[in-house]
This record gives structure tokens, C-alpha cells and sequence, in this order.
């Protein structure tokens, strides 16, 4: 089908340019309604956690296009950190060695996720369900629950550094991991290979597209930005932490769904939003910090994610019965 | 449609939120006290910052709790408090290294903090660590309890979580009070983790059905643990089993009350924060740390001070904030001359 509306009208049409306009919304009311939002060390803060935020956000929405889940993504995360911070702090190695090792470490826990899904046949939520133990298990077994605390100053302090005073580097890290991943989904025939399995395996196996294959790599990619997301955290909090994502990594589950639906990523697969996930990310983290600054109270900051993830379920559906429309009348 | 509805909801938001709001400018010292996250334990410190902050006129001495057990929502805690001015921090660890990377980045403001309840690993820019010696209490705890069941037996251990940093101070501290008992007394279970209500009952409870006839005596070194092996002491009718709890949850005190329970190892949050949010005003107002303070070591800090720790059984379960209160009032009269170095 022909769009004959104007490229202006797409973009303010499009849910990032709403959602953009919610971020600037709750940016503008917590800035003039709050004390302290605006800050040097708020700004510092929070673009630090936004960073680590996103990159969790990311972690999901690259299997999230494939139709599959990724329970696992902070299991993944923390599982991964662990090894790497054994690497640097007991085996020695640079973290320009480790760091890399350590991310192939998290990408092929991911792969290990696709491979038993597509060769068993049985919903990623299923095996993503069981590997999430498995890995922090294992984890837990081989670590005793010990930190590794003693890890090369040149990691840690890349997570206290402040360019210009206000930004942290980490910001620069998702970026850059969001101009790869805008290139992959919107220019590479890799990224459309995955769209199309996602969209269709049936018709995207017929048309000669690796369906399986496509699916395991989007995994791999899971596992390793949930990597990276945990080297990022890493680098925040000084130490390689069991505890980082919470028992079973389950922590890292809502902020990981809530940054790529709001963001237009369907849960059904074959549509994916890059800045969208970026936005929704900001968004949450933005709503979460300022809600902290209204002191509202701490509990009730819980109870407004959830709402904001319910909020974002029924935004998910509404734009799945509008792309069943347009697939239907195209 | 979907544009005009995500406007409206900016919109909407952005006034909600204007209107909402009335924070307060920042005056004095203004204390946060952050523990890791929600537990009873805690609940005395919104009192004493309270108390402390109308006798010392400060600012404000607020008790502020993360929403849950995780060091992330603690850390984003802190720096929201940060924004909102408070200019001091009283912090229970939630890890005793992850919390040092926050704490130093206050320092690095020239923010002071300090911990409290629980301690950070050193080098750390925490100017001290105030908190119960649970390695103390622990030991001392489990020194009643074979003193009780007159030399000799087998001991169950309830504790806490695996990231709270006292824990493994305490299960070496009953294994040490049980290794001078002469070998009349063995460790048969030491159960860990579960600090909370649901584990607590599950695991608690399935140790008495399985091994309920075989235990003569239980130490619990945390808060949950500890109610809940009071009540299922209680429910069971066992006065048998002879156990020495912790803290003063009114379950574990009317235990011990009606005999269920043999006695508690008091702690002391109230004094904790009192003391603490007191200490920092002084520190806000010029003071610095001494040189030649009397510090006491522990495994985790050199400059440790002890906030109290006592047994109360049923000839004190009455009186038994007296010990606390007397504990305070020492600390506090010798603390400025001890510990700080004032102009």
C-alpha cells in the first residue's frame, strides 16, 4: 500500500514523536514542580541510570520482535558479570580482554536460550523460565554468593566519570548501542530477516528466510546487551554482585518489558522501535526519579510502574488490532 | 488519534505534577536515614531521627525506605534524597561493598555519611560504622543458650539474609561460642536467609516437624527468625526446646513472658539513630572525625562503634528499655569529646 501522507504528518503521527511529547511533558513538570530535578548530580544520576535502563530495555525488545521472551535477561546479566569479574579480579586479565570475553560469555547463554527453544520446539517463556534458574544457579554454586570486589580501577571509574560535569559516559555506550541496533533492524538485510521470522515464520520460511536460525541469533544478541546492561551496572555500583539483579534476576523483568512496549515494540513479534525503546526507557526512569523527588513515597513508585506497564499492555494491543487492520486492507 | 491522546496525557501530567508539588527549601543539617530496605528492625530509627531532630533543632533526621531489598532502588534512593537536599546519610548497607561506590560519590560532594546497623568494607568514605556488635550479641546469645541448657545439647541457628553484611559475623560467632563449649554442645542446622515472613514460617516451621524431637536449644540471630520461631514454639507447646531470640518484636517478649522463650539479645535502633543523626549535626556544624578516637575493629571497619547490646530474660522482660536507654545515654555523653575533634 502507498502512504500519500506527508512525511511530517508520519512523524507526528508515529508513537515516538507522542512519546516524546510525554517525555518532555514529565520533564517540564518535574523540573519546575520539584526541588532538586534539574540538578547537576541529579542529571548526573539519572542519565546513569537511564543508560543501564535502556540497554535492559534493548535486551528484551531484540526477542520481543522475534515473538519469543526473554525471562532471563537479568539471570543472563548477572551470570555474566560474575564470570567477568572473576576473569579480571582472579585470573587477571585487562578489562579491555575481559570485557569482550565477557560479553561473548552473555551472548552464548543467550544462544543457549534460542538453540533449546527452536531445536525443542517448546515457547521461549517456557525455556527462558527454566534457564533464568539454571544460570543464577549455577552462578550462586560457583561464586558461594561472593562479590568480586576488588576489580581494576580503570572498569569502576568508567562509571564514575562525569563529561562536562553532568554526563555520565555510560550514556555514550547506549548510544552507540543504539545507532548498531537502529542500523541493524532499519538497514541491514540481517535486521529484516529477523522482522520477517518474527512477523511470519511460516511466510518468512517460505520465502527462504532461516526462520530458526534468525531466532537463536536474536537470543545470542538478548544475551549479550543484558551483558552488557550488567557490566554497566558493574561499573555503577564498584563490584560484581550477585544480588545486583535481584534473586533470579527477576528484578530486571518489569523495567525490560516496560521500556520496549511503551516504546511500540510488539509483543507478537515483527515490529520493532529502537528510539521508541530508548524513549520508553527515559520515560520510566524519568517518571520513577521524579516521583522519588515529589516524595510521594518510595512504595508508591511500585505500584505506578505497574500501572504504567498495564498502561502500556493495552497501548500493545490497541496498536496490534491497528496493524491486523492495515495488513488486512493492504 | 493515538498523537492526540499521548499529548493529552503529557499535558495533563505535566500540570497534575505542577500542582502537586511543595518541596521545601533546604535548612541545617537535614539526615536521611536509609536502611536497605523494609524490615521491623528499622522501624525504631523514624523515632529516634524524629527525637534527635527536635532536641539538636536540626533541619530534619527522616526515615526514608527503599521499597525493597535491592541495591539499585536503595542507591536511586540516596541520590533522589541528594536532589532534594539532605545533606547527611545514615545508611544500612544494602551490600557491604556495592553501598561504598554511593557513599563515596557523596563524599566525593562533600556530603558526610556514615553507617549504621551495619558496616561498609574499608577503604570507604564513611567517616564510622555504628551498630550492634553482632558478632558480640551472637556469641553472647548462644553463651545463655548452653548456659540454659546447662553445658551440653544440639543447637538449631536461624539467621539472616546472605547479602546483609552481620550475617556471616553471627553464624561465626555462635560456632565460636559452641566450639568453647567443650564439645557438649553441637550445631545440628544452620538455616540462612530468611529474614523474611514467608521463608521464615516455611523453613522454620518444616525443621520442628522434621527434627522438632532432636533440637534442645534454637538461637535466632535476626528479627523474622526469630517471631516466627516464638510463635511456632507457642503453637507447638514446646517448652522444651530452649531458645534465645533477638530484638524486642512484643511476640518474642510475650514468649519469653509465658515461657516459650528463654530470652532475647536486645539491640538498640532507636539510640542507633539518635546518636547518629546527632553525630552528624556536629560534623555538618565544623566538628571532624578525631584523630585518637576509641575506635573498636571488626572484621569489616577499623572505626567501628558499639551501639549496645544486652540479654533480657524473664526477670527483666518489665524493664527490659532500661538497658537501652542507659546504653544511649553513655554514648551520648562521652560521644563529642571521644569521637569528634570540635572548635
Amino acid at each position: 500500500m502507498t502512504n500519500h501522507r506527508r512525511p511530517v504528518a508520519i512523524l507526528f503521527s508515529s508513537n515516538q514523536f507522542g512519546l516524546l511529547l510525554v517525555v518532555i511533558g514529565f520533564v517540564l513538570a518535574f523540573t519546575f514542580g520539584t526541588q532538586g530535578f534539574a540538578s547537576k548530580f541529579n542529571l548526573f544520576t539519572l542519565g546513569r541510570v537511564v543508560a543501564i535502563d535502556v540497554m535492559i530495555g534493548y535486551a528484551m525488545m531484540v526477542v520481543l520482535v522475534t515473538g519469543g521472551l526473554n525471562l532471563a535477561v537479568g539471570a543472563i546479566g548477572v551470570a555474566s558479570v560474575m564470570f567477568g569479574g572473576w576473569l579480571m579480579e582472579v585470573v587477571g586479565l585487562h578489562p579491555l580482554i575481559a570485557v569482550p570475553v565477557t560479553i561473548g560469555f552473555g551472548a552464548s547463554l543467550g544462544w543457549i536460550n534460542g538453540y533449546a527453544s527452536v531445536r525443542s520446539g517448546v515457547h521461549s517463556f517456557i525455556i527462558t523460565l527454566a534457564t533464568m534458574s539454571i544460570f543464577f544457579g549455577a552462578m550462586i554454586v560457583l561464586t558461594g554468593a561472593q562479590p568480586f570486589r576488588a576489580l581494576p580501577q580503570e572498569f569502576i571509574q568508567f562509571g564514575k566519570m562525569r563529561v562536562f560535569g553532568i554526563v555520565s559516559p555510560l550514556l555514550f555506550v547506549t548510544l552507540a548501542v543504539t545507532v548498531l541496533l537502529v542500523y541493524v533492524f532499519s538497514y541491514s538485510s540481517f535486521g529484516r530477516k529477523i522482522l520477517a521470522a518474527g512477523a511470519s515464520p511460516a511466510a518468512a520460511e517460505l520465502s527462504g528466510v532461516p526462520v530458526g536460525r534468525m531466532f537463536i541469533y536474536g537470543h545470542a544478541i538478548s544475551g549479550a546487551l543484558a551483558c552488557v546492561a550488567g557490566l554497566m551496572l558493574t561499573m555503577r555500583n564498584g563490584a560484581a554482585l550477585p544480588s545486583m539483579a535481584g534473586q533470579l534476576g527477576a528484578d530486571w523483568l518489569l523495567p525490560s518489558f516496560l521500556a520496549p512496549v511503551l516504546g511500540g515494540t510488539l509483543l507478537t513479534g515483527g515490529v520493532v522501535s529502537v528510539i521508541g525503546t530508548l524513549l520508553g526507557a527515559v520515560l520510566v526512569t524519568i517518571i520513577n526519579n521524579g516521583l522519588l523527588l515529589l516524595q510521594i513515597g518510595e512504595f508508591w513508585v511500585q505500584m505506578f510502574l505497574g500501572l504504567i506497564l498495564l498502561a502500556a499492555v493495552v497501548l500493545d494491543r490497541l496498536r496490534s488490532v491497528l496493524a491486523e487492520r492495515r495488513r488486512a486492507t493492504a | 488519534m493515538n498523537t492526540k491522546y499521548l499529548r493529552f496525557l503529557a499535558g495533563a501530567a505535566g500540570l497534575a505534577l505542577v500542582t502537586a508539588t511543595g518541596a521545601s527549601a533546604a535548612e541545617g543539617t537535614r539526615v536521611a536515614l536509609v536502611p536497605g530496605g523494609p524490615h521491623p528492625y528499622f522501624a525504631a530509627w523514624e523515632d529516634g531521627g524524629r527525637d534527635a531532630a527536635k532536641d539538636f533543632e536540626l533541619g530534619a533526621a527522616d526515615y526514608k525506605v527503599p521499597p525493597d531489598w535491592e541495591l539499585s532502588l536503595q542507591n536511586e534512593l540516596i541520590e533522589s534524597l541528594v536532589s532534594q537536599g539532605y545533606n547527611s546519610f545514615l545508611v544500612f548497607p544494602g551490600d557491604s561493598v556495592g553501598t561504598n561506590s554511593t557513599l563515596n560519590e557523596l563524599g566525593d560532594f562533600g556530603i558526610p555519611s556514615a553507617a549504621l546497623a551495619g558496616c561498609v568494607e574499608e577503604p570507604t568514605q564513611a567517616l564510622f560504622c555504628l551498630g550492634t556488635d553482632t558478632g558480640n550479641s551472637a556469641y553472647l546469645g548462644t553463651k545463655e543458650l548452653i548456659n540454659a541448657l546447662g553445658g551440653s545439647g544440639k543447637i538449631a541457628h536461624f539467621t539472616g539474609f546472605l547479602v546483609d553484611p552481620n550475617t556471616q559475623l553471627r553464624i561465626d560467632a555462635v560456632e565460636r561460642a559452641v566450639a568453647e563449649a567443650g564439645g557438649g554442645v553441637e550445631i545440628i542446622q544452620v538455616i540462612a536467609d530468611i529474614d523474611a515472613p514467608e521463608p521464615a514460617d516455611e523453613k522454620i516451621n518444616a525443621f520442628l516437624a522434621a527434627r522438632g524431637s532432636e533440637v534442645d536449644g534454637i538461637v535466632t540471630t535476626a528479627w523474622i527468625p526469630a517471631v516466627v520461631a516464638s510463635t511456632a514454639l507457642r503453637n507447638l507447646g514446646d517448652k522444651r526446646i530452649k531458645m534465645v531470640g533477638i530484638d524486642h518484636d512484643q511476640v518474642v517478649l510475650d514468649a519469653i513472658k509465658d515461657g516459650f522463650v528463654h530470652g532475647t539479645m536486645l539491640q538498640n535502633p532507636y539510640g542507633q539513630a539518635y546518636i547518629g543523626s546527632y553525630a552528624m549535626n556536629l560534623l555538618n556544624e565544623g566538628c571532624s572525625i578525631s584523630d585518637d578516637a576509641p575506635w573498636a575493629t571488626t572484621a569489616q571497619t577499623s572505626k567501628f562503634i558499639d551501639s549496645g547490646t544486652a540479654f533480657v530474660g524473664a526477670d527483666q522482660i518489665a524493664n527490659y528499655q532500661d538497658a537501652m536507654v542507659k546504653v544511649t545515654q553513655e554514648i551520648m555523653t562521652t560521644f563529642k569529646d571521644a569521637y569528634l575533634s570540635c572548635k
